[in-house]
């Protein structure tokens, strides 16, 4: 045979049982999962910082001439501008626009506030992005009352606390939820009732699920399928045939309303980075090296504040044909240092090809490992001259930071895009 | 090249091999063995990674010289598994390897023996005998403590130096250092220490553990150094080694002289507590927490997921009393590696390594830095 295919646990051709092996149904009670979702996020945060620009045309976008949208408030959504959009695009649709960079500091510490508010009626909140979150409310129903009770207090709540609006989507599985939160843009509560998931989703097309893009969504309507209750009614051997075991299953699962993919909180991260895409690609060392003191120094500040300090320092460049390289190395003890990260960044730069334009670079931090720190060293030279001083200095930078700002005071020879 | 040899020296022949064989490498032919038939009756096998080389010399009987590569895993598991006692072994064209057993037969295909990277020949070496129970002795005492991070490659083996009539071997990952010490009037003529590579003493010890038959009956060989290379042979095989290029740490600084806090357990019991209690210590730091005080040594260990562990052990100590953390692993390797019925403990402070040996031996040394708790 000319074909392969993915043979499922049952074998290949073998009939029905299309429901992944590790579902099992009616094992766990009706979940209560939201999904909240700030509208327009950025967009939302210069209005409110800014009142004047209440009800006009508001693009969040990369300042550079090759910079995307980030956000776009729905006054200028009504000119056509979306998220990813090319700004050169967006200024054409929607010239009397207030465009604006990003100011990811504000944003990222308006989202702390945020999700706090969440974090009160559960721990299980697990962030999608800055502006994006699942919570599993199950086991707080008996606290809180229901999911949609609780969904209306976070939205009032977070209105209240931060003048910020949020959609919320409540169901008993996970998709369902997002999908529930984005029919009700903006500033809107949908509820998907229990029990009534596969009846809320047979009217939508089938490109709202989860991993059907439009490779699958075409192999879907040569089958006549368009809309996930088609999809549910599908024959699921002709699905199997079409898509592969595995896909047609999980698939057909998820069309029924089935999802079994729990709430995971927020991991505690294994990495810290930072990275840049240039305005215009950059040659040599030279022009490279302010850029990756920059941006040591950031990871080290965000090193500091989280308590960590690594040993693994990661290098990456991507060139202007969009090849990527990365170069590491493991230091003999963990850092959280800006010049002691920046010096390794750079010896690892001389491992890169730089004849060849530069489009990013970006430093990271990893290998915290647990217990390394408190694990002492035989050979554990007396800390170098300076450590000391170093680590006062860093200290005081880092109260500087918190008070004016995180470029208030920075290195004379770093860089950094704005 | 054709031969005739007995299966299980033709076996014993390529599981020498196993160890040194690249697997996953740009260059096939660090996969193979090289199998050289000689007109005086002898068949070589030969295997390189190009920093650890085995050559093994075997009786058989040849009924044409000639030389050939094949893959050391696939003939080696062809020869352990065939039926019969007897094994032919013939070169066919385009370098097929024909091998007969029994009922069975084989095609491998193989390379020719000038494919095979050339193998170190070293013309002066001036070797000293040794003894294969105490050289395998201080391999098991040190090996266990060398650096698995390749980023710290003048640890990833033993230091080894000889003079004033004896041989020292020593290894440390920087966070415990294990040194052997053994009389042995030899003269090496080494001009400084040098750095036996992990992967070299790993084969080494199989080859003092395999004896002269293969029967476990020690056999006593000779070592010796050339060019930056170690070398052990006996009568029948030859082991070289590339040393590591790299400066040692001065390891005497980190011996503490004399400490306070000094009793005696049998090794044993302390080996088992260790590992029960470390049962609930978290995986990656294996941390249990020693609380000495007179009479007594309590052994705990805690872990916020699991809960937590402690046991008592009865001690003849009667100083002030100390708490301290170790990784469970630095002392459990230490105890095991030990043959000795008793073992001495000696502390200073909680920040302060701590220090191993076996009671009423001289010649062994453990030092382990506690961990912060």
């Amino acid at each position: 045979m000319g074909m392969t295919r993915t043979v499922g646990p049952f074998g290949a051709g073998a009939a029905a049982p299309v429901v992944p092996l590790w579902y099992r149904r009616g094992v766990e009670p009706a979940r209560a999962i939201l999904h909240l979702d700030l509208d327009a996020f950025y967009a939302s945060v210069e209005q409110l910082d800014d009142p004047s620009l209440r009800g006009r045309p508001v693009i969040v976008a990369g300042p550079s001439s090759r910079g995307v949208v980030c956000a776009a408030s729905y006054e200028a959504r009504r000119f056509g501008v979306r998220s990813a959009m090319p700004t050169a695009r967006a200024r054409q649709l929607c010239p009397a626009g207030v465009y604006l960079p990003p100011r990811f500091d504000r944003y990222g510490a308006l989202s702390d506030q945020v999700f706090g508010v969440y974090r009160r009626v559960t721990p299980l909140v697990e962030p999608l992005s800055l502006d994006e979150a699942f919570l599993d409310v199950t086991a707080s129903r008996a606290l809180f009352g229901g999911g949609v009770e609780i969904a209306r207090r976070l939205r009032r709540e977070v209105k209240e606390e931060t003048g910020l609006t949020v959609s919320a989507g409540v169901a008993e599985v996970k998709f369902a939820a997002k999908i529930a939160s984005d029919l009700g843009k903006p500033d809107g509560l949908t509820v998907v009732p229990p029990g009534g998931t596969a009846a809320f989703l047979a009217p939508l097309p089938v490109g709202r699920l989860w991993g059907v893009g439009r490779v699958t969504e075409a192999a879907l309507s040569r089958l006549r399928v368009a809309t996930i209750g088609d999809l549910a009614r599908a024959d699921p051997a002709r699905l199997a045939a079409a898509l592969g075991d595995s896909a047609a299953a999980w698939l057909a699962a998820l069309a029924r309303g089935e999802d079994p993919r729990p709430v995971v909180p927020d991991e505690e991260s294994k990495s810290v980075g930072a990275e840049e895409t240039f305005e215009e690609d950059l040659a040599g060392a030279e022009a490279l090296l302010p850029w990756l003191r920059g941006q040591a120094e950031r990871v080290a500040r965000r090193l500091r504040a989280a308590g960590l300090a690594g040993r693994v320092v990661t290098l990456k460049v991507k060139y202007a044909d969009f090849t990527l390289v990365t170069r590491r190395v493991t230091l003999d003890a963990p850092q959280d240092d800006g010049l002691a990260i920046y010096e390794a960044a750079v010896a690892q730069l001389a491992r890169a090809d730089l004849s060849r334009p530069v489009r990013l670079t970006g430093v990271s931090v990893s290998g915290f490992g647990a217990g390394e720190r408190e694990q002492l060293g035989l050979f554990a030279a007396p800390p170098p001259p300076g450590r000391e001083k170093r680590e006062r200095l860093n200290a005081a930078l880092d109260a500087l930071a918190e008070k004016f700002g995180e470029d208030a005071v920075v290195p004379a020879s770093a860089r950094r895009g704005r | 090249m054709e031969l005739k040899i007995a299966a299980p020296e033709l076996a014993r022949a390529l599981a020498r091999s196993l160890g040194i064989v690249e697997k996953k490498s740009t260059m096939p032919s660090l996969s193979h063995v090289l199998l050289e038939a000689t007109k005086d009756g002898g068949l070589k096998v030969s295997a390189t990674d190009l920093d650890v080389t085995v050559i093994g010399e075997h009786r058989c009987e040849v009924l044409k010289d000639g030389a050939l590569a094949v893959s050391a895993r696939h003939l080696h598991d062809i020869v352990r598994s065939l039926p019969g006692d007897q094994v032919t072994l013939k070169r066919a064209s385009n370098n097929y390897l024909e091998l007969k057993s029994g009922a069975s037969e084989f095609k491998l295909v193989g390379l020719p023996a000038e494919d095979f990277p050339a193998l170190p020949r070293f013309e002066k070496v001036k070797f000293a005998p040794v003894k294969t129970d105490l050289v395998l002795e201080m391999i098991e005492r040190t090996q266990f403590a060398a650096s698995s991070d390749e980023t710290r490659y003048n640890l990833n083996g033993v230091f080894f130096e000889s003079g004033q009539g004896a041989v020292r071997m020593v290894a440390t990952d920087g966070h415990r250092l294990s040194l052997a010490e053994r009389k042995l009037d030899v003269d090496f003529g080494l001009k400084k220490g040098v750095i036996l590579p992990r992967k070299g003493l790993t084969e080494l010890r199989k080859l003092l553990a395999e004896g002269a038959e293969g029967d476990g009956q020690p056999v006593d060989g000779e070592l010796g150094f050339v060019e930056n290379n170690a070398v052990y042979r006996r009568p029948g095989v030859t082991l070289m080694m590339r040393l590591i290029e790299g400066v040692f740490p001065d390891y005497r600084q980190v011996i503490p002289a004399q400490q306070e806090k000094i009793f005696n357990l049998k090794r044993l019991d302390l080996l088992a507590t260790l590992k029960r209690v470390s049962i609930l210590s978290s995986d990656k730091a294996h941390a249990v927490k020693l609380e000495l005080s007179p009479g007594s040594l309590k052994v705990l260990s805690q872990n916020p997921d699991l809960g937590e562990a402690r046991e008592d052990v009865a001690v003849g100590y009667e100083g002030d009393p100390l708490k301290i953390g170790f990784n469970a692993r630095y002392l459990t390797d230490v105890l095991e590696a030990l043959d000795v019925e008793n073992v001495q403990v000696e502390l200073a402070d909680d920040l302060s390594p701590g220090v191993l040996r076996p009671v009423a031996e001289e010649g062994y040394t453990a030092v382990i830095m506690p961990m912060r708790i």
